[in-house]
C-alpha cells in the first residue's frame, strides 16, 4: 500500500512551494488516477516518489508497504518496487537498450536477493514480455530511446516496466504525445500489468487516457493538494467542467 | 655543443646523460654521427615550452624536473607470466607478439612463428648493421622539422619494431608490439618503430605501452613511429599507453599515405603525469583516407595532450578525427588539431571532433582546432564540446535500479564508446573497454 501523508515539497534551489499537504492512499491491486491542471504539482509528485534530486520534502512522509522511502536513493526505491514511467523518457546515446535493461534487471535482481540472469536467459525473458505486450523488441538493439518517436518511447517505458516487475507503478502523463493507436498499445500494456499485488498511480491532465486505463479512484490535484476524490465518473465530470472549480480560474 | 643555451636542470641533465651513454648506444659510426647531430639540434632547441605555439598547453620545461638515465641493454628479468599480467585484457587477444622490456627487444617473450604477411625485426638490427645492407635508414624522419622530442628520439633511440607487410599480404592475426616497463630503476626509454604497409596489403598492428605491476612508477618514454601506407593498402594501428600517474610519455607518429591508402588509428591513453601524442599525417597520393580516433582518461593532476597535424597536400583525400576525453579531479586534457589543405588539394573532405566529459569542477580542457585552407572546393569542419555528466540521465538510470556508481560508469562508457566503436577488431575493442572500465572502478574519489 502506498501512503502519502501531509506531503509538503519545495524546490531545493528556490523558495517555491509546490506540494502543500498532499495526502493519498493507494492500496495494492488498485489503480488510482491523479488529474489536475498544469502547474498543480503532478509531475513533482511523480519525481518525489521516484527520488529525483532538486526537491526538498519539508513535511510529511511517503510510506510504501509501511516503510518510509524518503531517505532512499532512486535505485533503492526501484529495488523496493517503485517504477516511474517518465513523461519524457531520456535518450542515452551509446548504450544499447538491451544492455541498459540487462544492467537494470540484474542490479534489481541482486538487490532483491535473486540470481542474476545470464544473457540467454535475459533475452528469452525480453522476448516473452515483448510478445505479451505486443511490443517489437527490435528497438532494444538501438541506443536507449535515441531517435524514437513519442509512441516508441512510451512503449519502451512500458516494456521496461514489465521487465523490472515493479509493485508500485507511477505513470507520469503517459498519454502525452501519443496518437490514438499508440495510446491503445500503451494502455493495453498497462492493463496487462494490472494485478492484485500491484498498485498504480496514473497521472494525467486529460480524461482520455482513463477511457483506456479505467481507474478505481480519481483524485483531483490542484494548488499542491488533493481537492476531491471520487470514482471514475469524476474524470468525466472534469472533462465537462474543467478545473475551474478547483483553481478559481479556467484551466 | 653549445652549452650556453642549455637552460633548465633537465636540459643540463639530458646533456650529461647523453655524454655518459653515447658510446653504449647501439649503432654504426654513421648512426653515432646521426645521434650527435640530433643531440646538437636538441641542444639548440631545448625542451619545448609554453612560448612555442605548438607547446603552449604542455610546457616540458615546467613538466620535466628530473632526467632519468637512458635504458641501454637493460636486463631486467621479466617472465612470460609477468607479460600476461602486464597486458591485462590485451593478453587474450590472439596476435603475434613482439616484446620489449624497458625499451630493449626480448626474443624470449616474443612469438611470431609462422607469421605470414608480417616481416618483423628489431630496430636495433637496423642501427647496428651497416647502412648499405639495411633496408631501413634510421636517419629518415618525416615529422615536423625542429621538434625537440623527435631530435631527442634520434639521439637516444635504442630499439623498436621494424615491420613490413609485403604487397597484397593480409596477415591472419594482428601483431602486438608490447613495451613493458619493469624493475625498480626509473629509466628513460627511447624507442622507434618503422612500419611499412606494402601496396594493397591489409593489417592490424597494436602498440601497447604498459607497466608491470610493482614496477617503478616514474618512467619516461619517448617513442616515434614512422609509418608508410602503400598504394591501396589499409592499416589499423591501435596505440595504447597505460600508466599509474607518475610517468612521462612522449609519442610521435608520422604517417605517410600513398594513393588510395587508408590509415585507421586509435590512441588509448591514461595514467601519465604528462602524455603527449603527436600525430603527423601527410597525403602523398589521391584517394587517401585517415580515420583517427582516441580516448584519453586523466585524473589526479595527470595531463594528456593530443596534437594532430593533417596535411592534405593532394586532392581527393578524406580525414576523420574523433577524440573523447574523460577528466576527473584536476586532470587536464589538451587537443590540438591542425588541418592543412594545400592550394591543389581540391575536394578535400575533413572532419574533426573532440569531446570531453568533466567529472570534477577542477578539470581543464584546452582545445585548439586549426583549419588552414588554401583550396576553394573543400568540405572541412571541426567541433569541440565539454560537458558534465548529465544528472537527468543519471536519475533515469538509477530510477531503473542501477546503483549510482554503476550508472556513472555506464554513462561514461557510452560516452567514450562512440570513439571505441571505430576499432573494428572486436576482441580488441572489448579489451579497450575493459581498460576503461578498470580505470573507472579505480576511482578513489
Amino acid at each position: 500500500m502506498l501512503e502519502i501523508k501531509n506531503l509538503h515539497v519545495k524546490l531545493e534551489d528556490e523558495d517555491k512551494v509546490i506540494l502543500k499537504g498532499l495526502s493519498l492512499t493507494v492500496p495494492k491491486g488498485e489503480v488510482h488516477a491523479i488529474m489536475g491542471p498544469n502547474g498543480s504539482g503532478k509531475s513533482t509528485l511523480a519525481y518525489v516518489l521516484a527520488g529525483r534530486d532538486g526537491y526538498e520534502v519539508t513535511d510529511g512522509d511517503i510510506l510504501w508497504n509501511g516503510e518510509s522511502i524518503l531517505d532512499m536513493e532512486p535505485d533503492e526505491r526501484a529495488a523496493k518496487g517503485v517504477f516511474l514511467a517518465f513523461q519524457y523518457p531520456m535518450e542515452i546515446p551509446g548504450v544499447a537498450g538491451l544492455t541498459f535493461l540487462r544492467t537494470a534487471t540484474n542490479a534489481l535482481r541482486k538487490k532483491r536477493g535473486q540470481d542474476e540472469l545470464t544473457t540467454p536467459a535475459f533475452l528469452k525473458l525480453v522476448k516473452e514480455k515483448g510478445a505479451e505486450l505486443n511490443i517489437d523488441i527490435e528497438m532494444l538493439k538501438r541506443p536507449v530511446n535515441v531517435g524514437f518517436s513519442g509512441g516508441e518511447k512510451k512503449r519502451s517505458e512500458i516494456l521496461q516496466m514489465a521487465l523490472l516487475e515493479p509493485t508500485l507503478c507511477v505513470l507520469d502523463e503517459t498519454d502525452s504525445g501519443l496518437d490514438i493507436d499508440a495510446l491503445r498499445v500503451v494502455s493495453d500494456g498497462v492493463n496487462a500489468l494490472r494485478n492484485k499485488d500491484r498498485a498504480m498511480l496514473v497521472i494525467t491532465h486529460y480524461q482520455r487516457l482513463l477511457n483506456h486505463i479505467v481507474p478505481d479512484k480519481v483524485h483531483v490535484l490542484a494548488d499542491g493538494k488533493i481537492q476531491k476524490t471520487g470514482g471514475k465518473e469524476l474524470a468525466l465530470e472534469l472533462e465537462k467542467s474543467g478545473y475551474a472549480d478547483y483553481t478559481g480560474k479556467a484551466a | 655543443m653549445n652549452v650556453a643555451v642549455m637552460k633548465t636542470k633537465a636540459e643540463q641533465g639530458l646533456a650529461e646523460q647523453f655524454e655518459k651513454v653515447a658510446d653504449k648506444l647501439p649503432g654504426s659510426t654513421a648512426v653515432k654521427a646521426l645521434r650527435a647531430a640530433a643531440f646538437g639540434k636538441f641542444g639548440a632547441l631545448g625542451l619545448p615550452h609554453r612560448r612555442i605555439e605548438e607547446w603552449k598547453y604542455t610546457d616540458l620545461r615546467v613538466g620535466i624536473k628530473d632526467v632519468l638515465p637512458p635504458a641501454v641493454s637493460d636486463q631486467t628479468p621479466v617472465t612470460s607470466g609477468d607479460l600476461i599480467v602486464a597486458l591485462g585484457p590485451l593478453a587474450h587477444i590472439d596476435a603475434y607478439r613482439m616484446t620489449f622490456v624497458n625499451g630493449n627487444f626480448r626474443q624470449d617473450l616474443s612469438d611470431w612463428d609462422g607469421a605470414t604477411g608480417f616481416e618483423i625485426s628489431p630496430f636495433s638490427n637496423a642501427l647496428t648493421s651497416d647502412s648499405q645492407s639495411s633496408a631501413i635508414d634510421p636517419s629518415v624522419v618525416t615529422g615536423p622539422d625542429g621538434d625537440a622530442t623527435i631530435a631527442l628520439n634520434t639521439a637516444l633511440m635504442t630499439d623498436g619494431a621494424v615491420v613490413r607487410v609485403p604487397e597484397q599480404a593480409s596477415p591472419d592475426k594482428p601483431l602486438l608490439v608490447v613495451f613493458i616497463r619493469a624493475g625498480r630503476t626509473a629509466q628513460l626509454m627511447t624507442v622507434r618503430n618503422v612500419i611499412e604497409a606494402g601496396p594493397r596489403s591489409k593489417s592490424t598492428i597494436i602498440e601497447a605501452h604498459v607497466m608491470l605491476p610493482g614496477a617503478v612508477v616514474d618512467g619516461q618514454t619517448n617513442t616515434l613511429n614512422e609509418i608508410t601506407v602503400g598504394e591501396g593498402a589499409e592499416i589499423a594501428h591501435i596505440k595504447i599507453a597505460i600508466d599509474e600517474g607518475k610517468s612521462l610519455h612522449l609519442a610521435n607518429s608520422n604517417v605517410a599515405l600513398k594513393a588510395d591508402a587508408t590509415y585507421r588509428g586509435f590512441q588509448y591513453t591514461s595514467g601519465q603525469a604528462i602524455a603527449r601524442n603527436q600525430t603527423h599525417v601527410t597525403y602523398l597520393g589521391e584517394g587517401g583516407k585517415l580515420d583517427l580516433s582516441g580516448a584519453f582518461l586523466a585524473r589526479g593532476s595527470e595531463h594528456i595532450d593530443t596534437t594532430l597535424v593533417v596535411d592534405h597536400a593532394v586532392p581527393h583525400c578524406e580525414s576523420r578525427e574523433l577524440f573523447k576525453g574523460v577528466l576527473d579531479d584536476r586532470g587536464r586534457g589538451v587537443f590540438q588539431g591542425k588541418i592543412i589543405v594545400r592550394p591543389d588539394a581540391q575536394k578535400t573532405d575533413g572532419k574533426q571532433m573532440a569531446q570531453v566529459l568533466m567529472l570534477s569542477p577542477d578539470t581543464e580542457f584546452n582545445s585548439k582546432p586549426e583549419l588552414e585552407i588554401y583550396a576553394d572546393d573543400v568540405v572541412c569542419g571541426h567541433g569541440t564540446t565539454s560537458a558534465q555528466l548529465d544528472d537527468d540521465l543519471l536519475f533515469y538510470c538509477m530510477s531503473r535500479g542501477i546503483p549510482q556508481a554503476e550508472a556513472r560508469a555506464l554513462l561514461i562508457e557510452s560516452f567514450i564508446g562512440e570513439a571505441m566503436d571505430k576499432v573494428e577488431h572486436e576482441a580488441l575493442r572489448d579489451a579497450l573497454m575493459q581498460y576503461a572500465r578498470t580505470w573507472l572502478t579505480n576511482d578513489k574519489s
